[in-house]
């Protein structure tokens, strides 16, 4: 066994925790990828610009961990927090942080509820990012940026979007989080690859649980409660 | 007059009740009200409505986060926690409930001044190794939430019953007779939660469903 060195900071010396880049811009991926090689401790090992490249990027490591950073920004089908779920669920053993651009703490705390080990904000010098990084590496669960200060109000949404989906399955909680980008009943069941009736009976079951009556009035609850976001930052 | 800052001190202890009302003094914070206890502190601050709340958690009758939920949106502007321990999960609590500082009774009376001035001005105050603490909790917190709600997700109406009916202490009979269903199926409906729960035992289950979230306690 390697008896492995630390420095001041407690790094393991010599050892350079490897990140993957998820960020659909290429100029600003480029310059994450550019600051992040610089540092001592950090190794950029692949970059993504979109959520199905980063879990065909995934595959490719199955032994190592990797700090993945999910830039908030992420269009498509999945989105960030799609992708942000899936990684979660198919390698638990990456740490996965949400990155955002002047995050408020509702986003913060939807990336944490979907599975984000921590939060990284663009909105921050150079330095406490890529510190934030490796801290994250070693296991601390790291927030940076604008919303370190707004802690007290990521818990209260985490917790709002606990009880907020207390009474949907997971099913059902997709179908909402969908319909609340304004797609039709058609439009979600081909995101999710079913049937239209079944979308419908979903919709009519979360109204029930919900206790409304139109998609309006539940999508508006969910909003209140945290459930989704209408109008997320990027 | 108009702009003195106006604080409540809430401690058991009178040293540490002396120590707050020095380090007011210094700057020029006027101490409208002491209190002793929760309760007093609670009504302290409704009576006064003060700029500034000193809230030693360590109070006989409660602990000092009722203060807070009580007052809940009619709460001082700044309030500062003290408390014995650094401990992640109170930090958060603390946030949680609006407080703006949160400093050990061991390492933070001595910066006292200044930690009250800062926290009037505004700014977040504690240590770096207790705001550690508090992003661990958090992520702590993040996380029981987000599997309380898959393993809830992935319980039937039926499942949830018995869960809760567990939770309330009643037995099989109990159940059995409250939902109007055969003994037999609430054994294989409570075999179901357990597996889905990751448990093997009736304390582990409802151990577990509380810490998930699942279950009140």
């Amino acid at each position: 066994m390697t008896k492995t060195t630390t420095d001041p900071d407690g790094r393991r010396i010599g050892f350079r925790q490897g990140v993957v880049v998820v960020e659909p811009f290429a100029v600003v991926r480029a310059g994450l990828v550019r600051i992040i090689e610089a540092s001592h401790e950090l190794q950029v090992v692949a970059s993504a610009a979109s959520a199905e490249e980063a879990m065909a990027i995934i595959d490719r490591f199955p032994g190592k961990r990797l700090v993945i950073l999910v830039a908030m920004g992420l269009p498509g089908e999945q989105g960030p927090y799609g992708l942000i779920r899936a990684l979660r669920e198919r390698s638990p053993q990456h740490v996965i942080l949400g990155m955002g651009a002047n995050a408020d703490p509702n986003t913060v705390s939807r990336a944490l509820f979907t599975g984000a080990d921590g939060f990284v904000d663009k909105n921050v010098e150079v330095d406490e990012f890529l510190t934030a990084i490796a801290d994250s590496g070693e296991e601390h669960v790291v927030i940076a940026g604008p919303a370190a200060d707004s802690v007290g109000s990521i818990a209260q949404g985490i917790e709002r979007r606990r009880s907020a989906t207390f009474r949907l399955t997971r099913r059902e909680r997709e179908v909402l989080e969908i319909a609340s980008e304004g797609l039709t009943a058609r439009e979600i069941a081909d995101r999710l690859g079913v049937r239209e009736r079944t979308v419908t009976t979903h919709l009519a079951r979360i109204y029930g649980k919900l206790g409304v009556g139109n998609r309006l009035a539940a999508l508006r609850l969910a909003a209140r409660s945290g459930l989704v976001s209408i109008g997320e930052d990027e | 007059m108009a702009d003195t800052v106006r604080a409540v001190v809430a401690a058991a202890h009178r040293t540490v009740r002396a120590v707050i009302e020095l380090a007011c003094r210094e700057l020029d914070v006027t101490v409208v009200d002491t209190a002793e206890t929760a309760a007093a502190a609670t009504a302290a601050c409704r009576s006064n409505a003060p700029d500034l709340l000193v809230l030693d958690l360590d109070l006989p009758d409660a602990d000092g986060f009722r203060v807070l939920t009580d007052l809940d949106d009619d709460r001082p502007g700044a309030v500062l926690v003290l408390a014995d321990r650094a401990d992640g999960d109170l930090v958060l609590r603390a946030l949680r409930l609006g407080a703006r500082g949160y400093v050990t009774k061991s390492d933070g009376l001595r910066e006292l001044p200044a930690t009250i001035r800062r926290v009037l001005a505004g700014e977040r105050v504690m240590t770096p190794a207790l705001e550690r603490e508090a992003m661990g909790a958090l992520g702590r917190m993040a996380r029981r939430a987000r599997e309380g709600a898959d393993v809830e997700a992935g319980l039937t109406p039926r499942e949830r019953q018995v869960l809760e009916f567990l939770g309330g202490g009643m037995t099989i009979g109990q159940i059995a007779s409250r939902l109007g269903i055969s003994p037999r199926t609430v054994e294989t409906h409570v075999a179901k939660l357990y597996r889905k729960l990751g448990v093997r035992t009736r304390v582990q289950a409802i151990s577990r469903a509380a810490t998930l979230g699942l279950v009140d306690l």
